[in-house]
C-alpha cells in the first residue's frame, strides 16, 4: 500500500540561520574557484577594509586611551549616527547590496518567511564590510572600558554588536523596499521623492560636522550627541558610555530601543521580500499606450532621439536611451544622480561657511561660498554622473552579444552610448549648476560652475569608458536593481573609487584655474571646460574603443551572468 | 568565388573552462548549401562550439572560416554573412519585437524601409505582430525563440547558425520555422544548428554531426551517419546511453 503523501514533509530536518550561512559562504567560495584575479582583488579590499577599520578604531578608542572622557559620548553618538546613515544610503548610492544569496531562489522552498528572513539576515552579516566595521566600532568597547570597568565595556559590546545588526538589517530593508517599488510602475516616482528624503538627512549631518569644527561652544554639541544618542542612530553606540559615566539606567532602555528597531525593520524587509520572491524580472514601465501601427523603425526612436540618422549609431543611441527608461536598474541610477547631484552641492556651498547649527542670524545663503567650493562641489557631481557609466556593459549582461555578432564597432559603441546616457545627463547637470549659481545668489558663476561640470562629466566619461571595457562585471539577473554579486561588491567598491580618484584628479586643473584666474575665469570657465571635457571625452573614446575591438568576447564572458 | 569554400569551416577548435576541456578539437567542414544538423547529450560541447564558430567565444585553439573569411582575424567580413541564434543569451528584451528588429536591422547596417518592410513581414509570419507593444522580456519561452530566429534572418545571411531553435517551440511553430528554414536552404542559404530532437534531424539534415564528450563522433551526410537504422539508435549508440532499470528511485512511487 503506498504511503502517506505526507512522509517526506514529516522527515524533513528544520532549517536554521547556519544553512544560510554556510551556503552563503559555498557560494562565495564557488565564485573565487579558478579566477585568481577575483581573488586577489577580494584580498586588495579586505586589506583596505581592515585598514581603514583599524584607523576607525584607534579613532574611537581614542578617549580611553587619552583619558579625557569628555567627548567620549559626543564621539560615540556621531561617529556611530554617521555609522548607521552611511549603511543606509551608501548601498542605494554606489554600491548597491550584496546579493549572493537571492531571495528570488528561496520561492519554491517550503520555508516559513521567518525562517527565511531570519537567515537571509544571518547571511548578509557574513560579508567583509561587517567584519570591517565591528573591528573599528569596537574601538567603542575600549573607550567604555577605560572609564565603566568590565561592566560598561560588556554593555558596550553588546551594544556594539546590536548596532551592527541594525546597519544591516536597515540597508536590507531600505534596499528591499525600494526595489519593490521601483518595481511597481504606479509608485515609481513616489521612490524618487524617497530617496531624496533619505538624501536630504544628509544634510542635518553636514551641518552638524561643520559645526562641530567650527563652533566651540562643546556643550550645546554634547547636548546634540545626548539627542541622538536617544534615537535608534546612536542608541546602540552610546549605551556603554551612559554605564561609564553613571547613567546606567539608561543602558537597557537604549538597548531596547535598538532591538525594537532591528525588528521592526526585519518585519518591514520581510514585507518587501514577498514581492522579490515573486516579482519577475521588471519590465518596467509598459503601460498600455495607443497600439502603434508605424514603422517598425520609427518604433525604436523615442521621441527625444528622433533628430537621429536611422544608422548604426542611431539604433544604438535610440536602443541606449531607452534602456536607460525600461531598465529598472539604471533607472535608479538615473534618479540617484538626480537627487544627490543636487543636494550635495546644495550642502556643501551652504554649508562651507556662516551657517552654523542653530544659527539665530538665519538663512543668509549669499556670499556663503567661493568659485573654488562651487567648482569642487560641480567636479563632484560631474564625477557621480560619469561614474554612472562604470560598469555599462555589465546592464546589458548577455544581451550584448547581438552587438558582439554584428561586430559594431568599438568607437561606435562606445560613442552611442555616451550619447544616449548624456540625452538624459546634460539636461540635468544644466539644471544643476544653473539653480545651484541661482540658489547661491550668484549668477555671474554659471559659466565658471557649467565649465567646472562639464569639464568633470567628459574627463570622467574618457576614465570611464575604459573602467566599462576593462574592468567589467556581471551583474545578477535579479528584479533588485541594488542587488550584486558577492565578491564583484568588493571588486565594484574599488573600481569605482580608482575611477573617481582618476576623474577628480584630471578635474583638478578647473579647481585651480578658479582659484587662480578670479574674474577671467568666469568668462573663460564655461568655453575652455567644454573643450576640455568634449576633447577629453572624444580621445578616451578613441583610445578605449580599439581596447573594446580587441576584446568584444572577453567582455561578453566578463559581463554574462553565471547561472 | 565562395563557392570553392564551404559555408563553415572548423579547424581543430578546442576551449577549456578552468581546467575542465568543454571542445576538444573539433573539425568540420559545412558544404554551402546543406542543412546541418548538430547533434549530442547535454554537456556535449555544442553551444560552445557554435559560440566558437560564430565570434562570441575565443577559442583557446583552432579556428573558424565563413565562406572562406576568418571569423577571428578577419571578423567583419565574416560576422557580415552571418546570421545567429545563441542559446542561453538574453536579447536586448527590454524593446517591443517591433523594435528589437528595427534595432538589429540597422545595426546591420540595413536601409531603414527595407528593414520596415522585412520586419513587419516577419512578424507577421512568426505570428508575433498580435504581441503589439509587449516587451520581448514579457514573451513566452517560445515567443522569445521565434523573435530570436527573426532577428537573425532579418538581413539575409548567407549562413544561420542556431543553437536549439526548436525547444520551447510548440508543433505549429516548430512546423512554421522548419518550412521558413528549408525555403531558405534551397533558396541557396546554409543552416547549421543543433539540436536534441532526432526526428526533426530526421525530417530536415541533409548532414549530420554527433558530438559528444567534446568530440566529434560520426559525421556525415544523413544516409551516412544513419546507415539502415535509425538516427536514434546511432545516437544512444555513440553517446552510451543508460536506461533506468526500475531499482533506483524507488520512491518516486507512492
Ligand atoms: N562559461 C562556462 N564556464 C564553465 N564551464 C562551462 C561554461 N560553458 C560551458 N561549460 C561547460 O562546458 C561543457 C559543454 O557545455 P555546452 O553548453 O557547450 O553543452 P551543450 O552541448 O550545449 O549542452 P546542452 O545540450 O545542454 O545545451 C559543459 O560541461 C559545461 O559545464
Ligand atoms: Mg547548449
Amino acid at each position: 500500500m503506498a504511503g502517506p503523501v505526507t512522509t517526506p514533509a514529516a522527515q524533513a530536518r528544520p532549517v536554521s540561520a547556519r544553512h544560510f550561512v554556510r551556503l552563503k559562504l559555498r557560494v562565495m567560495g564557488n565564485n573565487f574557484r579558478g579566477q585568481g584575479w577575483r581573488v586577489a582583488l577580494f584580498l586588495v579590499g579586505s586589506l583596505l577594509g581592515l585598514w581603514f577599520a583599524v584607523g576607525a578604531f584607534f579613532g574611537l578608542a581614542a578617549p580611553g586611551l587619552i583619558g579625557n572622557d569628555r567627548y567620549a559620548l559626543m564621539i560615540a553618538a556621531f561617529a556611530g549616527g554617521l555609522m548607521v546613515l552611511g549603511w543606509l544610503v551608501l548601498p542605494l548610492v554606489f554600491f548597491g547590496v550584496d546579493e549572493t544569496l537571492d531571495p528570488a531562489r528561496f520561492a519554491l522552498l517550503p520555508l516559513p518567511r521567518r525562517t527565511l528572513v531570519i537567515g537571509l539576515f544571518a547571511a548578509a552579516l557574513v560579508s567583509v564590510p561587517t567584519v570591517a566595521v565591528l573591528l573599528a566600532l569596537s574601538g567603542l568597547v575600549v573607550t567604555a572600558g577605560v572609564f565603566g570597568g568590565w561592566s560598561a565595556a560588556l554593555v558596550a559590546a553588546v551594544g556594539v554588536v546590536c548596532g551592527l545588526l541594525l546597519c544591516v538589517a536597515g540597508a536590507r530593508a531600505l534596499t528591499s523596499a525600494f526595489a519593490s517599488m521601483l518595481r511597481s510602475r504606479r509608485v515609481r516616482d513616489l521612490a524618487a521623492v524617497l530617496l531624496a528624503v533619505v538624501a536630504a538627512l544628509l544634510g542635518p549631518l553636514q551641518i552638524a560636522g561643520v559645526a562641530a569644527i567650527q563652533d566651540t561652544d562643546w556643550d550645546r554639541l554634547t547636548g546634540l550627541a545626548t539627542v541622538i544618542g536617544w534615537t535608534p542612530l546612536g542608541a546602540p553606540w552610546t549605551a556603554g558610555i551612559d554605564v561609564a559615566q553613571g547613567r546606567a539606567w539608561a543602558a537597557p532602555l537604549k538597548l531596547l530601543i535598538t532591538i525594537a528597531t532591528i525588528v521592526a525593520l526585519l518585519a518591514w524587509w520581510s514585507r518587501s521580500l514577498e514581492s522579490a520572491m515573486t516579482g519577475v524580472a521588471s519590465s518596467g514601465p509598459n503601460r498600455a499606450k495607443p497600439e502603434v501601427t508605424g514603422a517598425v523603425v520609427a518604433q525604436l526612436f523615442p521621441r527625444a532621439a528622433g533628430w537621429l540618422r536611422r544608422d548604426r549609431f542611431g539604433a544604438l543611441v535610440a536602443r541606449e536611451a531607452r534602456y536607460w527608461w525600461r531598465d529598472a536598474r539604471r533607472r535608479a541610477n538615473l534618479i540617484t544622480v538626480a537627487v544627490v547631484g543636487l543636494f550635495v552641492p546644495v550642502m556643501v556651498n551652504f554649508g562651507g561657511q556662516g551657517f552654523s547649527f542653530d544659527s539665530t542670524e538665519g538663512f543668509t545663503p549669499a556670499g556663503s561660498s567661493s568659485p573654488v567650493l562651487a567648482s569642487l562641489s560641480m567636479v563632484f557631481v560631474g564625477l557621480l554622473a560619469a561614474v554612472t557609466l562604470a560598469n555599462q556593459f555589465g546592464f546589458d549582461g548577455s544581451a550584448y552579444a547581438a552587438n558582439v555578432v554584428a561586430g559594431v564597432p568599438g568607437r561606435l559603441e562606445l560613442r552611442a552610448r555616451i550619447t544616449a546616457f548624456s540625452l538624459y545627463i546634460l539636461p540635468m547637470l544644466a539644471v544643476v549648476a544653473v539653480v545651484i549659481a541661482l540658489v547661491l545668489g550668484e549668477p555671474t558663476w554659471i559659466g565658471l560652475m557649467a565649465g567646472a561640470l562639464v569639464a568633470t562629466y567628459g574627463v570622467g566619461l574618457a576614465v570611464n569608458s575604459f573602467v566599462s571595457v576593462l574592468g567589467a562585471y556581471s551583474l545578477p539577473e535579479t528584479s533588485n536593481p541594488f542587488a550584486m554579486n558577492s565578491g564583484a561588491g568588493v571588486v565594484k567598491g574599488l573600481l569605482t573609487l580608482l575611477a573617481m580618484a582618476a576623474t577628480a584628479a584630471l578635474a583638478v586643473p578647473m579647481v585651480v584655474a578658479a582659484a587662480l584666474l578670479d574674474d577671467v575665469w568666469l568668462w573663460l570657465g564655461l568655453p575652455l571646460g567644454l573643450a576640455y571635457g568634449v576633447g577629453a571625452a572624444l580621445l578616451g573614446v578613441h583610445l578605449a574603443g580599439d581596447v573594446l575591438d580587441r576584446r568584444q568576447p572577453e567582455l561578453l564572458a566578463l559581463v554574462t551572468p553565471r547561472r | 568565388m565562395t563557392g570553392e569554400h564551404p559555408a563553415l569551416a572548423l579547424r581543430g577548435l578546442a576551449k577549456s573552462f578552468d581546467g575542465k576541456v568543454a571542445v576538444n578539437g573539433v573539425n568540420l567542414d559545412v558544404p554551402a548549401g546543406s542543412f546541418y544538423g548538430l547533434l549530442g547529450p547535454n554537456g556535449a560541447g555544442k553551444t560552445t562550439t557554435l559560440s566558437m564558430a560564430v565570434g562570441l567565444l575565443r577559442p583557446d585553439a583552432g579556428g573558424a572560416w565563413v565562406l572562406g573569411h576568418d571569423v577571428w582575424a578577419d571578423p567583419v567580413t565574416a560576422k557580415q554573412l552571418l546570421g545567429v541564434m545563441p542559446d542561453g543569451v538574453r536579447l536586448f528584451d527590454r524593446l517591443t519585437g517591433a523594435e528589437l528588429l528595427a534595432y538589429h536591422g540597422l545595426l546591420r547596417g540595413m536601409e531603414p524601409d527595407v528593414v520596415d518592410q522585412r520586419a513587419a513581414e516577419l512578424l507577421d509570419v512568426l505570428a508575433l505582430a498580435d504581441a503589439g507593444r509587449t516587451l520581448v522580456v514579457d514573451y513566452s519561452a517560445g515567443m522569445k525563440k521565434k523573435i530570436g530566429l527573426a532577428c537573425a534572418l532579418l538581413h539575409g545571411p548567407r549562413l544561420l547558425v542556431l543553437d536549439e531553435p526548436f525547444e520551447a517551440v510548440d508543433p505549429v511553430s516548430a512546423a512554421l520555422i522548419r518550412d521558413i528554414l528549408q525555403r531558405y536552404v534551397t533558396g541557396g542559404g546554409t543552416v547549421v544548428f543543433s539540436s536534441h530532437v532526432m526526428e526533426v534531424v530526421q525530417r530536415l539534415c541533409t548532414h549530420v554531426a554527433i558530438l559528444a564528450e567534446g568530440i566529434i563522433k560520426r559525421v556525415g551526410t544523413l544516409e551516412q551517419v544513419r546507415g539502415d537504422r535509425s538516427l536514434e539508435e546511432v545516437f544512444v549508440e555513440v553517446v552510451g546511453g543508460r536506461t533506468a532499470t526500475g531499482e533506483e528511485l524507488a520512491w518516486l512511487a507512492q
